[in-house]
């Protein structure tokens, strides 16, 4: 604060305020805004615990976030999900921006912003980029398998397979 | 919307879909190019492949004799990093999941440990003498994996005349992002444009960089750069070069397979989370301003306040009641910042 110049004895007792009645930032905190919706959720869970494990709510969506405009947060996630998933959803022609972060290296928390056009939303977004991303995952995997059970049926491969075990009986035998 | 799925169904698939070739392939390696993917796709592949991919490895080690001269910790320490077989892991769960106390046949497997030097020679205790309990899911998973002609596996221990080593071990199911004990890969190569033409890195050099810096061994595979060629700045990476080495406790192609299975897992779950709440509470709660800067009260009193935060009154903008309008600095009503 550059330009503090009163001490804290000079100001007037019942305007003092301590830290925990000043919001930290403009947006308020999450429990307030929106968290009714994320509580019922949890509520929810502990009504009947025979139906599953209740795992934990592991997005959610930061306060400040509109239809068209929100960041979510998740929890135990990282780079992994965080920059593939951040790549395809803004591969979406729907999407305006989409950026990822990971607030604190010590925190196990990544947040995602997604901000669309009007012709969708950010929570339509999300949930389309995760399916993007499985199917984009299918691609992957069906194709390295392809190749790879091609590549195993050259005749060079088969030759070295046979080399090497040759050479593993050789050294057995001896 | 239709567009993006046109792309996607027909032209994408063909010609910019991912492309895979595979150079290399034998029990312990898999050398491969990925190609037509983001490098952001390519790096969390390499990311799941190296710490997220469960295997099995001994979690708890009970000492019943250790007359050797190494410390007890020590031998278990020693006999969390022996590799154990992870065939068919998933038919295992996770101990932390399991319905059980502690550990069952379904979520750990048990292996005994029992030598004593007789006689004057020196005694190696090797992974092969370690005994799998029986109840397994499968036949394999559990053995010490042994790659040595000789058939021995690890070694353990050494034991002189008089010295036992009697133990029981619990191996359990887990992933490399916990404790590096249960990484099915020793390592994972992964390079990308060779001539450094993206200037992703800046080497180091004394002269020239070109003639000292060894040649990668992609090099050739991908065109060198043309003498004076400008600089392309929208150029992205899009062919990657992968040396998967596994250490024999999952097949070396199996590892790829798991670790495309486990991001999926990944997302999989969180879909399903993301279906769960929607169906409850519509996901985000009802409609809102666009700017959705106002505050929480805002939006609780419905029916009289106007999604800018009701002027003059309880905003945290409009000065007044709130913590930012009465500040020790005797700036009231302004931001807070002098």
């Amino acid at each position: 604060m550059p330009g503090r110049t009163k001490t804290r004895d000079d100001a007037p007792e019942e305007v003092d305020t301590s830290m925990d009645d000043a919001p930290t930032s403009a947006q308020q905190p999450a429990e307030e805004e929106n968290g009714d919706a994320m509580q019922e959720d949890e509520e929810e869970g502990e009504e009947d615990p025979f139906e599953e494990e209740e795992e934990p709510q592991r997005v959610r969506i930061l306060p400040g976030s509109s239809e068209t405009a929100a960041s979510f947060e998740f929890l135990k996630e990282g780079h992994t999900l965080g920059n593939a998933l951040r790549y395809i959803i803004m591969k979406n022609p729907d999407v305006e921006f989409c950026a990822y972060a990971i607030p604190h290296p010590s925190e196990d928390k990544m947040n995602l912003r997604i901000q669309t056009y009007d012709t969708t939303t950010a929570a339509a977004a999300l949930a389309k980029g995760l399916q993007d991303l499985e199917d984009l995952c299918d691609v992957v995997a069906d194709e390295f398998w392809t190749q790879r059970e091609k590549f195993e049926a050259t005749p060079e491969q088969v030759r070295k397979r046979q080399e090497e075990a040759e050479r593993r009986q050789a050294a057995q035998a001896s | 919307m239709m567009e993006y799925d046109n792309m996607m169904d027909s032209d994408f698939k063909e010609d910019f879909g991912p492309k895979i070739q595979v150079s290399a392939a034998d029990r312990y390696h898999v050398d491969f190019e990925l190609s037509n993917v983001d490098i952001s796709l390519a790096n969390s592949l390499r990311r799941v492949m190296h710490a997220e991919v469960p295997t099995i490895a001994i979690d708890l080690v009970e000492i019943e004799v250790n007359t050797s001269v190494l410390a007890d910790e020590f031998i278990s320490h020693r006999l969390g990093l022996i590799p154990l077989n992870s065939s068919e892991i998933d038919n295992l769960s996770y101990s932390r999941d399991c319905d059980c106390e502690q550990n069952c046949e379904r979520c750990s497997v048990t292996l005994t440990l029992h030598a004593k030097c007789t006689g004057d020679e020196v005694m190696k205790v090797y992974a092969r003498d370690l005994v799998v309990g029986f109840n397994r899911p499968n036949s394999e998973i559990g053995n010490p994996v042994i790659t040595d002609p000789d058939g021995l596996g690890s070694l353990i221990c050494k034991l002189r005349k008089g010295q036992e080593l009697k133990l029981s071990c619990i191996a359990k199911k887990g992933i490399a992002k916990e404790h590096a004990k249960w990484s099915p890969t020793s390592a994972i190569g992964f390079e990308y444009d060779p001539h450094n033409k993206l200037h992703h890195l800046d080497l180091w050099y004394e002269q020239d960089a070109e003639a000292e810096w060894p040649k990668s061994k992609y090099a050739d595979v991908e065109e060198p750069p043309a003498e004076g060629q400008p600089f392309d700045y929208d150029a992205v990476p899009s062919r990657f070069y992968f040396e998967v080495e596994g250490i024999g406790n999952i097949q070396s192609d199996a590892i790829i397979l798991e670790g495309v299975k486990e991001l999926q897992r990944k997302l999989a779950g969180l879909i399903h989370g993301l279906g769960e709440s929607e169906g409850m509470n519509g996901e985000y709660d009802g409609p809102r301003s666009p700017d959705g800067m106002d505050t929480g009260a805002g939006y609780l009193e419905q029916g009289y306040s106007t999604p800018y935060g009701n002027p003059g009154a309880a905003s945290a903008w409009g000065g007044g009641a709130t913590a930012y309008g009465t500040t020790p600095y005797g700036n009231s009503g302004s931001n807070g910042w002098s």
